[in-house]
């Protein structure tokens, strides 16, 4: 997933360690340390979730896919077979861009046979995903 | 190019005012996604002249076209609340990128989208007025005015596939990890297609929460950021405002200040248009998938840009993801009664 947590860490010191030009002090830079610490706390979430949030996504793609493999072609078992070598962010990463793109695909399939079950049960799925990966913002009081 | 940001805009104001002209109080401020936005105070002849500078930046949120920014606040000035459009340079040669300059409207507030409740008691007046204003827009009379100079006028029928064909290009242009959600959401817009526009009208784009400057009693002073206005089907806007990453943490109100169904009356009496309920939920779809294709572009750009622009950052990470949610809601919500499959 992109931007991944590593790319955000960085960033925030990026951001922080470049000298602004003189009017780029003030209110905006002010704005913009704002927006850093909404980062980091989104980041702590992130170390807390973001990988089991991975494992379990890739282990349940993989079982639609196995699932649907008997029906819908071999490709799809083959593409449930896609594991992550280990447990690195990155890797786990190239997995689900692996699995993701054969649950596209799937998807598209069941769309084409009007399969409403299975496409009930990809839809689930989605949400299930969107829920794993979700990220919380305080209601931050306004100005 | 030498010399600082101000000394280069004092050159270039005498030589647009053919006077001496001085700047003072140079501020990079917050405003848009996709330009660089400064606060400045112009002297020339004794008068002080207070503008706002709008830049293209290095590298930007979305890129949109600074000349159709410019002639929409040309075209609704004096129908909807903006600042006056002053002069637009597009080959950028004095700044060094392509800007345009215009009026400033002080002793306002723009809401973030992240705080809660920011309208307080005026909520339910700030969101009649919100409405009313957008219904105006939606019944403006485009016919030869300034945005028709340079919009594409497009055919009442093909409103929703520019608009989705745009936006899916995005997403495909610009995506850096495979979005099964988005598009199944694009699947689905394109078997479902909406009836045609009402009426051809100018859309704002971006018409929500946070790009509106308000007085904190309850009137709206300038409704800004108009990047990516076009002309299309005018609940397109509706449909943007109406999104749940707009609503201020408070699911009962749109924008965090009126219920939806009353926002549709006001829209209505303003626009002489009526809200057909499957145009809106096409459009209201339409926009979880526009949002996720600009979050999609920022998430690239923040990348390419070397990680350096946190909006870019919490646009392509916490707001993508927050989109992600609300298209999977509404597949589940569409799936579950087998609608448009």
């Amino acid at each position: 997933m992109t931007p991944a947590l590593p790319d955000i860490l960085r960033g925030n010191f990026l951001s922080l360690a470049v000298p602004a030009p003189p009017e780029s002090q003030g209110e905006f830079m002010t704005g913009r340390i704002g927006v850093i610490a909404l980062l980091s706390l989104l980041a702590a979430q992130e170390v807390e979730r973001g990988h089991p949030a991975r494992a379990w996504e890739n282990d349940a793609i993989a079982a639609v896919l196995a699932e649907a493999a008997e029906v819908y072609g071999a490709q799809y078992a083959d593409a449930a077979d896609i594991v992550a070598a280990d447990l690195s962010l990155e890797t786990l990463d190239r997995a689900n861009a692996a699995l993701r793109r054969a649950l596209i695909a799937l998807h598209e399939a069941v769309e084409a046979a009007r399969d409403l079950p299975r496409h009930r049960a990809i839809v689930a799925l989605y949400g299930e995903m969107a829920e794993a990966r979700r990220l919380d913002l305080p209601p931050l009081p306004a100005r | 190019m030498s010399g600082s940001l101000a000394q280069r805009l004092e050159a270039y104001l005498t030589d647009l005012w053919g006077a001496p002209t001085t700047v003072a109080n140079l501020s990079r401020i917050s405003g848009g996604a996709s330009r660089e936005t400064y606060r400045l105070d112009a002297e020339t002849g004794g008068v002080t002249h207070g503008m706002i500078l709008r830049r293209d930046p290095t590298g930007s949120l979305i890129d949109t076209d600074r000349r159709l920014e410019f002639l929409a606040y040309r075209t609704v000035h004096g129908h909807v609340p903006v600042p006056q459009a002053i002069a637009l340079e597009q080959d950028g040669g004095a700044l060094e990128r392509p800007f345009f300059l215009m009026e400033r409207i002080d002793g306002g507030v723009v809401a973030s989208p992240f705080t809660f409740d920011p309208y307080g008691a005026h909520a339910e007046a700030l969101g009649e007025r919100f409405f009313t204003i957008l219904g105006q827009l939606a019944a403006l009379d485009h016919e030869g005015t300034p945005i028709r100079e340079a919009a594409a006028l497009p055919v009442a029928g093909d409103c929703w596939r520019i608009a989705l064909d745009h936006w899916a290009g995005v997403i495909e242009a610009d995506e850096q990890h495979p979005q099964p959600i988005v598009r199944a959401a694009i699947r689905h817009l394109r078997r479902n297609p909406p009836p045609p526009a009402q009426r051809v009208a100018l859309v704002h784009g971006d018409y929500r929460t946070g790009n509106f400057m308000h007085d904190g009693a309850g009137r709206i002073l300038a409704v800004l950021d108009w990047e990516m206005v076009h002309l299309g089907d005018p609940i397109e806007d509706l449909g943007w405002a109406f999104d749940p990453l707009w609503n201020h943490f408070d699911e009962t109100r749109v924008g965090g200040m009126i219920p939806q169904e009353r926002a549709i009356a006001i829209w209505e009496a303003a626009s002489g248009l009526r809200v057909d309920p499957t145009a809106l939920a096409w459009w209201s779809l339409f926009n979880a998938v526009k949002g996720q294709a600009i979050w999609t572009s920022a998430a690239k750009e923040y990348r390419d840009g070397g990680f350096t622009d946190p909006i870019l950052a919490i646009s392509g990470w916490y707001t993508a993801r927050r989109h992600d949610q609300i298209l999977a809601e509404r597949l589940a919500d569409l799936a579950a009664f087998g609608e448009g499959f």
